[in-house]
């Protein structure tokens, strides 16, 4: 054996990933909804697997004045409830709470950030975190630029890529080009672009990670995923949940902001880019920056044409009556906020030339659902026209995210008979028939990932920024234009939307 | 029968006698009568899911009720097609006979079944040996073959090497095998006869979180140079079934991965048995790695499904660790095996340094 040990050699064949190095990780915005709902059962998730460092620590930062005991015990109550390890596993909870803290401060109050850097020394000293801090923003957006300049100034941050704090933003990040340059600016004061971690949380699910699993593993679907091939795609992201209680914020952001410009555009790109060189961030960073330079912008002039945006009025859920928009509480009486979008996007580069890409979202929709369907072109139709009075129903590849994540594939098939007619009939692969319900959360993958410092699965400044500038000139030509049309809640949408894509020869699936 | 009683007999998962020579034919009218029953929209709706195909020994009535069980469960998550063959002791009839049935189960949120069949082939006495040529047909084609041999196979090897032959892994349990060291030698020359097929013992799969936790001790820098200054391991076991052989392989793997040769592996491994009085004390207690300043320590919490971890060394690098045992049934073993890619050339080395170290002259478990 060497003197030395590059590696590991126990580490061989053991299923898990290498443990992440020490680390302290800072929630501000420790009392949200965010950190009980998601943050630390995902944490607690990992402890249970095993993969948060030896040396860990959680520190929750909040204003409201509470021990840390008493924020232990409100976690782990949160714990119990949305952990996907059911019943909580008491010596695991014992162990993991051991490694929680609470400091109380007001965002902007620089004392507060002296306080945190004395009480981070002390974790280093006891707990062995070495330093090594990742600050999570999880906090209302508006707090996010105060808190990354407290952090720059109380010197809680080393200068350059040797750096070893890291930070983790939370979306939505900016509500404009202008918006999230200033908030990139301020993060680029203060840490290296290297260590920044902006979150989307989609990135995180497991069959969204499936999609260039399917591209680029299986070779029947690359030689087809083109111009010549495909005739349109749809990604829908469809909710049957309303604003609920979030209309102040939502009344200021709408369906574009809040679901299009980070999450859909994310989807579009991993379905659309072009293989890349690496299972590496930067690399597939750079992949995906190539597809969001390629799509054609919509001027403010050309929003009639390629956008339809919409907003549900009072109608039923289920059976059940649900208030229209304007009647959601903290939502204005007069908004022009959208809560459904559909557009058609146009990618101009060699594989994708003149193929529509169609998103469309919305809220309040009969049920919840996100996919990207593939429509393959008509095959020649002289063969079996004679037989059939119907044009035969094109190839169709749907990705199901959720539910019931999967993949389904469209064809046609002889219906069984002296004559020869033909029928769709599906071909359906689910991974809750496959492989068991045992995907990790979406946060346990994007927590770890950051961590140990990978960014892949996380969006880099100029994906955001490029994201933001096709948005904002859609948004522009909508503040222009007349008010979104109403449709009834519990439906697909307006009916302007069925007549836009309908116009191009095509009909919205129904998922 | 009606058809339709005969469909919900079949999805129960209640057992349907059939011809050896018809369980094809039969299977094929059973889902065709699914098919047809999701026209109507007061019928179940049914889908039939298989990944691989999933051959189960059972040496007697009690392991094939247990196999059944097992595989009610393990369907669930891992949509197979299941041929249980009971190999029972019985007399000597020189007939096979077979039944089928279904296991099926909600699938994610919607109302859809998901159902996977289980074919059970009763053989006794001297019929035992016409168990390999009925198997070979009923395999769904381009799915890998998992045979799961609940009993010592050495024992049975002509049947073995006939369902071998066509298995792409074999998984077993040494922990249930009479007197398991002393069968160590004919298990390693099964592995090299098959080598085309992966061996795993679910023994191996046991030692997961112990193998995990020692690993991780080491995936630091700091700590990894301590691996090059290790003077002994000291592992103790409980006495329960298999539990001295897992300390064995536990050494071994530690001997394998280390590089240590065989003179080496003698004088640092230490193995040691104890009853601590703790009935959850069946594999292994503890495991202490030794080196010129630190002390790398895991030990089972005494009563709990537990295990902790604690560095002793200047400058210590990390906190106490607890984590939680995976149960150890037979459903949790074999989802975890399942779960992982086939071959594992990790337990192939240990199981080579185990067999050595029980050759060789000083031996630990001497």
């Amino acid at each position: 054996m060497q003197n030395t040990l590059a590696t590991n050699p126990l580490r061989q064949g053991i299923s898990t990933r290498e443990a992440p190095g020490p680390c302290a990780l800072v929630i501000f915005g420790a009392t949200g909804d965010l950190t009980h709902r998601k943050l630390v059962p995902a944490l607690y998730n990992l402890a249970h697997e095993g993969q948060l460092p030896q040396s860990f620590a959680i520190v929750g930062f909040a204003r409201r004045p509470k021990t840390h005991d008493q924020f232990r015990a409100e976690l782990r109550d949160s714990v119990a409830q949305f952990s996907r390890f059911q019943p909580i596993n008491a010596p695991v909870w014992d162990a993991f709470a051991q490694t929680i803290f609470y400091h109380q401060s007001e965002f902007a109050d620089a004392q507060g950030y002296k306080a945190l850097d004395g009480l981070l020394r002390k974790l280093d000293a006891e707990r062995g975190t070495d330093g090594n801090r990742l600050f999570y923003l999880a906090t209302a957006p508006t707090e996010f630029i105060s808190i990354i300049e407290h952090l720059g100034a109380s010197g809680l941050v080393e200068s350059g890529a040797a750096s070893r704090q890291r930070i983790i933003v939370e979306k939505p990040f900016g509500r404009s080009l202008a918006t999230a340059g200033e908030l990139n600016r301020a993060l680029a004061n203060v840490f290296d672009e290297l260590h920044t971690f902006r979150i989307d949380h989609y990135l995180g699910k497991e069959t969204v990670q499936n999609i260039l699993a399917l591209r680029f593993a299986n070779e029947i679907f690359e030689p087809l995923w083109n111009q010549k091939y495909i005739d349109h795609v749809q990604i829908t992201v469809a909710e049957s949940l309303g604003v609920e209680g979030r209309g102040g914020y939502y009344d200021q952001s709408g369906a574009i902001r809040d679901m299009v410009q980070n999450h859909m555009m994310q989807l579009l790109c991993l379905m659309a880019m072009e293989p890349p060189t690496a299972l590496e961030a930067e690399v597939i960073h750079d992949e995906k920056v190539k597809v969001l330079r390629a799509i054609r912008p919509i001027t403010p002039d050309e929003v009639q044409e390629f956008t339809v945006r919409g907003q549900y009025a009072r109608g039923s859920m289920a059976g059940k009556p649900v208030p229209g928009y304007r009647e959601e509480k903290s939502v204005a009486p007069d908004s022009r906020t959208e809560t459904f979008v559909a557009l058609k996007l146009f990618i101009d580069n060699w594989r994708w030339a003149g193929v529509p890409f169609y998103l469309r979202h919305g809220k309040r929709l009969p049920k919840g659902v996100a996919e990207i369907a593939i429509q393959f072109k008509a095959p020649p139709a002289v063969l079996f026209a004679a037989g059939s009075p119907e044009p035969l129903e094109p190839n169709a590849l749907v990705l199901r995210i959720q539910p019931d994540e999967g993949i389904a594939i469209r064809m046609n098939a002889k219906v069984p008979g002296n004559v020869i007619n033909l029928q769709p009939v599906k071909m359906d692969f689910r991974y809750g028939g496959s492989f068991g319900a045992r995907s990790p959360e979406a946060y346990e993958r994007l927590l770890h990932d950051a961590i140990i410092g990978d960014s892949t699965l996380f969006t880099r400044r100029d994906e955001v920024e490029r994201s933001w500038q096709l948005i904002d000139a859609i948004i522009a030509g909508w503040d222009a234009s007349p008010a979104p049309f109403p449709y009834e809640a519990g439906t697909w949408g307006p009916v302007e939307a069925d007549e836009f894509i309908q116009r191009d020869g095509r009909e919205w699936r129904r998922p | 029968m009606a058809p339709s009683a005969q469909l919900e007999t079949f999805t129960n998962g209640v057992e349907t006698a059939v011809d050896v020579a018809q369980i094809e034919g039969q299977l094929h009218e059973l889902w065709q009568l699914a098919a047809d029953s999701e026209k109507d929209p007061m019928q179940r709706q049914i889908t039939r899911a298989c990944l691989f195909n999933f051959i189960v020994l059972a040496e007697s009535d009690t392991a094939t009720a247990h196999a059944s069980d097992v595989i009610s469960t393990l369907t669930s998550h891992y949509p197979c097609r299941a041929i249980v063959l009971s190999a029972g002791p019985g007399n000597a009839s020189s007939e096979l006979s077979a039944s089928i049935a279904a296991h099926c189960h909600l699938a994610g949120t919607g109302q859809k079944q998901v159902c996977c069949e289980q074919i059970v082939i009763r053989a006794s006495g001297e019929s035992i040996t016409h168990l390999g040529s009925a198997v070979l047909p009923l395999l769904e084609s381009d799915l890998p073959t998992i045979m799961w041999w609940q009993g010592n196979f050495l024992t049975r090897m002509d049947l073995f090497r006939r369902l071998a032959a066509v298995a792409d892994r074999v998984i077993y349990d040494t922990s249930v095998w009479p007197d398991p060291h002393s069968q160590l030698a004919g298990l390693l020359r099964a592995l090299t006869e098959h080598p085309r097929c992966s061996f795993t013992d679910l023994s191996w799969t046991r030692l997961g979180l112990w193998r995990k936790l020692a690993a991780e001790f080491f995936d630091e820098p700091r700590c990894r140079a301590e691996l090059l200054q290790i003077r002994n391991i000291d592992i103790v076991h409980g006495c329960g079934p298999g539990a001295g052989l897992r300390g064995l392989l536990c050494g071994s793997w530690f001997a394998a991965q280390l590089g240590w040769p065989l003179p080496t592996a003698n004088a640092r491994i230490h193995l040691s048995e104890r009853d601590d009085g703790d009935a959850t004390s069946v594999g292994i207690i503890s495991i202490a790695i030794k080196t010129g300043d630190a002390t790398f320590s895991i030990r089972k919490d005494h009563g709990e499904r537990t295990a902790s971890a604690t560095v002793d060394m200047p400058c210590a690098c990390g906190l106490p660790r607890k984590r939680a045992f995976w149960p150890d049934d037979d459903v949790s073993l074999l989802s975890q095996e399942l779960d992982r890619p086939a071959r594992d050339p990790v337990y192939e080395k240990a199981l080579a340094i185990a067999v050595a170290l029980l050759e060789s002259d000083r031996s630990p478990i001497n």
